[in-house]
């Protein structure tokens, strides 16, 4: 039972990544439209290279 | 509807007759207007064609009564003073606008928008905000201006306008996001000490070494604080905000239950003893502000999409200048006693009067009403209504901010400050609730500092635990959140969840006549022939005559026509003069068709709307025109009054037809030719003499009462202003989903009460056990999970199909 000791402290290195890498998302606005993004696996994407390049700019 | 074919691209049926078509993919597909035609032919011959079959919704019908702006006015967005106020230069070959669309409607209106415009030159990135309404657009401003960006949005049949950030818009921006993260933080905090309660709670059954149970404990304090002191700060907040005002409110007993089961389990592990609650506060504060967020949504959807009156004006006016010639100003720029031109179809921009021409305005604005009023120089002319006949010249008197529509602003917002607060029940109730809940705590204190000193502190926080207030506090929201959507489902948005216990309690309806009780526009009711020439060839002379027309009455005729008129001349405020066969003929008001032929009759009787025709030697008929009733409008009314409501009806029209429609339909009290001031005045009356009132309207004119009933609704053709102060937009053009949303409110009010007895009746027999000290700490827990979760079914159930 000693691993424990070592394993619940990654346990929450672990948390405080996801909960760092959550709150980046959302500060970056990626959940602004939740609405939108629902549906943008149905569209047909003509734009790829163009979006994927200017999507990080977009943040923000 | 039935046999009536939809158009295609905006849902409205086809009126018999019109011949509007395109090939989409491969198939000739029915429109209603040529505004439609000409946005979905755009649509398709660009390849878009699959826009119509990824859309969830129709689209909005491109505004056809006013023509396309024309190019140069487009060029006024590029103005550099308007463009520094929504655009933002990042680099030299690079600039950012922000613009607020109307007519987007579901996701793949974002997808046509945003293909649209990648496909321009110079554009690098374009971006629609579907839940905000907003695009932001990157582009070279070497290559494109911006004009072009309202230009091709326009031909898509989507209206655009500068965004302008707020504060406020900026501040709920902000809010959001902060909300967010918390549901975010509690929502993983309650995985990790979930995780670490489960080991707690299997230890206590086979058993745990103290030291692991101190590690285990130790960590879950460690997550639970960050929890605790993060995301559910806003409960303390509220409460202590409220406290220090003498009011208890829900978040009183929320923050009791969370601070007091925290401190306990603070207690509990710093000195090894008792029992921990990490998992049951962290859960708690996670689901109670998951169901804060989706209702938080819901609302700030609304605030973004509100519009002002002013932003029904247009941006740039024709101003004369001292040299006499006319330019195109920005409309802030006018000033009193400038001559400005308004030509017909336009919105007046102004208030003013009129110089030289006349014409026909259409003040729905002001009365909800789509006959228009003559104009002719001298006359007053007001800022928001629209210019139907002739170009007219009027001179400045007043600008926005004092003109009749800034008042009608005004009022507005007065009428959203007045609105009376209904108590919430679970307000009102949870006042006593903290009160009780205290003095029993207190009073077992005392009682068991005499039995067993040692154990007072345990058995008070058990009572304290044991009353946590999870189901009473999910009581309300869990059942407004269910009733919300299931109206949703319905075709009716909800925007001020608080407004459905409202309506459940409304004891008088108001309604508008045009446009809400009426459809809104004039049909031909009656022909009375003056000679012997058979009604339906006058029909077919009047239909032909009134093509050249843009009067509204003009689309009351819509049948088949007979040919060859020819000389087709319109007066404006008149009528129109034609010649067919040899003969003149006129048609249009009394004294204009007396000029013709003296022996008209006058007009068979005043409750319809009437408009004569004669030839150049004898009168021929008087055309009776009316608004007719919706369909569904006696059964609403009826249905209204067996659910127990006084029925009002109040409207801008002072001729005799809201009278006769008010006996009709059987209300209890009419009121006519009311300005929205008036209309406002008579409800506060009303609210004043302790009813609850609930409004259906759909004009700009409507918007203040809306604002001010304790619950309103705004029906699908209603403007963006009324749409904003409504607290319920009917989707479907159909009265109906009225009187279903007063039932399923009554319902849901009905299943707050079951949550709240069944809440209390568990309180009831918990905290006695608790205090005579029977409830292990274990069941405490469960009971408190088990509850919650009755209480979250039984809300569930007003999502089910009613029949």
């Amino acid at each position: 039972m000693e691993s424990l000791y070592l394993l619940i402290p990654i346990a929450l290195v672990f948390c405080v990544i996801v909960i760092r890498l959550l709150i980046w998302a959302i500060d970056s606005g990626q959940y602004e439209d939740l609405d939108k993004e629902a549906s943008r696996i149905l569209m047909d994407e003509e734009h790829n290279s163009n979006r994927e390049e200017h999507d990080d700019r977009g943040a923000r | 509807m039935t046999g009536v074919q939809p158009c295609f691209h905006c849902g409205e049926p086809v009126p018999p007759g019109s011949h509007f078509a395109v090939d989409i993919d491969g198939i000739s597909q029915p429109m209603c207007c040529p505004g439609c035609r000409a946005v979905a032919s755009l649509i398709a011959d660009s390849g878009m064609g699959s826009f119509y079959r990824q859309r969830t919704a129709y689209s909005e019908k491109p505004a056809n009564d006013t023509p396309l702006a024309t190019p140069d006015e487009y060029l006024l967005y590029d103005d550099p003073t308007l463009r520094a106020q929504y655009c933002r230069r990042e680099s030299a070959a690079s600039e950012h606008a922000s613009l607020l669309l109307g007519g987007v409607t579901c996701a793949a209106c974002t997808w046509l928008i945003e293909q649209t415009l990648l496909r321009e030159t110079g554009v690098q990135d374009a971006q629609v905000n579907l839940q905000q309404q907003r695009l932001s657009v990157r582009y070279d401003p070497q290559q494109l201006q911006p004009s072009r960006v309202f230009a091709l949005l326009e031909s898509l049949g989507y209206s655009a306008r500068p965004f302008q950030a707020s504060a406020q818009r900026e501040q709920l921006e902000q809010e959001y996001r902060t909300d967010l993260r918390r549901v975010a933080v509690a929502g993983i905090g309650m995985m990790q000490v979930g995780m670490f309660g489960i080991a707690l709670h299997a230890g206590d059954l086979q058993g745990i070494a103290t030291e692991h149970q101190t590690l285990l404990r130790t960590v879950s304090l460690l997550v639970a604080s960050f929890v605790v002191g993060y995301s559910a700060k806003p409960f303390f907040v509220t409460a202590w905000r409220h406290l220090r005002q003498g009011a208890l409110v829900m978040d009183l007993p929320v923050a009791l239950a969370i601070g007091l089961a925290f401190i306990a389990s603070v207690w509990a592990t710093v000195t090894g003893s008792g029992e921990v609650y990490f998992d049951s506060v962290v859960m708690f504060t996670f689901f109670l502000l998951l169901g804060r967020f989706f209702e938080k949504r819901v609302r700030r959807r609304h605030a973004i999409a509100c519009r002002d009156a002013e932003s029904h004006l247009p941006l740039a006016v024709l101003v004369q200048q001292p040299d006499g010639h006319w330019r195109r100003q920005s409309r802030r720029q006018v000033q009193p006693g400038d001559t400005v031109r308004v030509r017909a179809g336009e919105v007046i921009a102004v208030d003013g009067t009129v110089a030289t021409g006349s014409s026909a305005v259409r003040e729905d604005t002001f009365n909800g009403e789509h006959v228009p009023r003559a104009v002719a120089p001298g006359d007053a002319v007001f800022a928001g209504t629209l210019n139907l006949e002739g170009s007219i010249d009027l001179y400045v008197d007043q600008l926005y901010e004092n003109s009749r529509l800034a008042a009608l602003q005004n009022s507005v917002d007065r009428a959203q400050r007045a609105k009376p607060a209904l108590a919430r029940m679970a307000d009102r109730l949870s006042a006593w609730f903290v009160g009780a809940i205290l003095v029993i705590t207190a009073l077992t204190g005392l009682v068991w500092s005499q039995i067993a000193p040692d154990q007072v502190l345990w058995i008070c926080l058990a009572v304290l635990v044991v009353s946590c207030p999870c189901a009473l506090a999910l009581a309300t929201p869990a059942a407004l959140t269910a009733a919300a959507s299931a109206l949703r489902a319905q075709g009716v948005i909800v925007h001020g969840e608080n407004a459905i216990e409202a309506l459940a309690h409304a004891q008088r309806v108001v309604f508008d006549k045009t446009g809400t009780l009426t459809q809104g526009k004039l049909r031909l009711e009656t022909v009375s022939a003056c000679g012997e020439v058979n009604d339906a060839f006058l029909t077919e002379l009047a239909t032909a005559l009134q093509q050249h027309s843009n009067h509204p009455i003009a689309h009351a005729f819509t049948g088949t026509a007979i040919t060859g008129i020819s000389e087709p001349r319109y007066i404006t405020g008149a009528g129109i003069e034609a010649s067919w066969n040899g003969q003149r003929y006129r048609m249009g008001s009394e004294r204009f068709c007396r000029e013709l032929a003296p022996t008209l009759p006058s007009a068979p009787n005043n409750e319809l709307y009437w408009v004569a025709l004669c030839s150049s030697d004898q009168p021929l008929a008087w055309f009776g025109l009316s608004d007719p009733l919706r369909p569904e409008a006696a059964e609403v009314v009826a249905a209204a009054r067996s659910a127990g409501m006084s029925l009002a009806l109040l409207t801008g029209d002072s001729s005799s037809a809201g009278a006769r429609l008010g006996r009709e339909l059987g209300f209890d009290f009419v009121g006519t030719g009311l300005s929205p001031e008036d209309k406002m005045q008579q409800v506060r009356a009303w609210q004043e003499a302790g009813e609850v009132v609930m409004a259906v309207g759909d004009g700009l004119n409507d918007a203040p009462l809306l604002g001010l009933a304790n619950a309103s609704f705004a029906v699908a053709s209603a403007t963006d202003l009324a749409r904003a102060q409504a607290d319920f937009v009917v989707d479907d053009d159909n009265l109906n989903a009225v009187i279903r949303s007063l039932a399923k409110a009554r319902q849901c009010v009905g299943i707050i009460r079951q949550n709240f007895v069944w809440a209390l009746s568990y309180n009831g027999l918990g905290i006695p056990l608790a205090a005579l000290g029977y409830i292990p700490p274990w069941a405490a827990a469960l009971g408190m999970s088990f509850s919650s979760l009755i209480v979250v079914m039984n809300s569930l159930r007003l999502n089910r199909a009613q029949r």
